[in-house]
């Protein structure tokens, strides 16, 4: 056996060695005997044995750090993508929120209720969130939009006559009381409504990320 | 372009090489020496030997294949390498899998280079 093939072979074995110095030593020992036992057999099975030979058996078997790469199982060039992540929040489940938000406003009810339907068969939110997004609120904004609507008309404006003040819009209502309860109710609403689809919206991003991690 | 193809040859070599171990372990148990020479004999399949020691490792911590030493005609025990129960079911899957993955892609690759 010539001493400078053992040489190389025990520079390549202490480089592996050297590479998963990080490794528990029981993986580390067993890793470097496989490593070891393998190039043993090749040695074994070369029908004259230089130096050449050696260099072209060891560089078969990689370089060490490759090895370690692959014992820790990334290599950067393999680690999983973050691509799923942005299938996952994808355009429907985008266009769910906006429908949910304002499609109410677009096609009265049926804008809604696709945005509902969107909602439903969307894998990135759980039963609880989507139910929270269909009760919260029932229609999105097209509800305190309606409901205003509903009040503008009930009271009654009108220009006055005068040229003088024909700049003042004078409107009666069911009394100051009343129309200050509705425009809180109407403030509510909106208010719960966006918040509700912020909320999805953000719980869209990180459910993705917890069904990737 | 020849650096992402490479990067993406070296990926999909890397992503299938547990099948092809499971696949040579289908039939028969083999220790660690033969199942890495029947895997380089194969052109373009494993570029670095020593590789599929840690794989090897890690299907075997992940209950794919099972190990026991054996004494060997010459030399040292072998550590031969058999399939489990989860490794054959996982084989079955991917062939599955496979078979149509390939059928697709050559449905278009093949085609489009015989024109």
């Amino acid at each position: 056996m010539s001493t400078s093939a053992d040489k190389l072979v025990e520079d390549y074995l202490d480089r592996l060695e050297r590479e998963l110095a990080d490794f528990p030593s029981a993986r580390r020992r067993e890793l470097v005997q496989e490593i070891s036992e393998h190039i043993a057999e090749a040695r074994a099975g070369l029908e004259s044995e230089n130096e050449a030979e050696i260099r072209n058996l060891l560089d078969r078997m990689g370089d060490p750090a490759d090895i370690a790469a692959e014992a820790r199982g990334q290599t950067p060039e393999t680690a999983p993508a973050a691509a799923p992540v942005e299938r996952r929040s994808g355009a429907l489940d985008v266009a769910a929120l906006i429908l949910l938000l304002i499609g109410g406003l677009v096609i009265p009810v049926i804008g809604w209720l696709v945005g509902v339907v969107l909602l439903w068969i969307s894998s990135a939110w759980t039963a609880r969130q989507k139910l929270l997004g269909t009760l919260v609120v029932p229609g999105g904004l097209a509800l305190p939009a309606g409901l205003l609507l509903v009040a503008g008309s009930e009271s009654s404006c009108y220009q006055s006559p005068i040229p003088a003040a024909r700049d003042h819009i004078i409107c009666s209502s069911g009394g100051n009381s009343g129309q200050i309860v509705g425009s809180i109710v109407v403030a509510l609403l909106t208010a719960a409504s966006i918040a509700t689809i912020v909320y999805l919206g953000r719980r869209m991003g990180r459910n993705a990320e917890v069904a990737t991690a | 372009m020849v650096g992402t193809q490479d990067a993406l040859l070296a990926q999909m070599r890397r992503g299938t090489l547990q099948y092809c171990v499971l696949s040579l372990l289908a039939d028969e148990e083999r220790y660690g020496f033969d199942l890495v020479r029947r895997l380089a004999e194969m052109d373009g399949m494993v570029t670095s030997e020593g590789t599929i020691y840690p794989l090897l490792s890690r299907l075997r911590r992940d209950g794919l294949v099972e190990s026991n030493w054996q004494e060997s005609p010459s030399g040292p025990p072998r550590r031969y390498y058999r399939l489990t129960e989860r490794g054959r079911s996982a084989l079955d899957g991917f062939r599955l899998e496979w078979r149509r993955f390939r059928d697709a892609v050559d449905h278009f690759v093949e085609r489009t280079e015989s024109k």
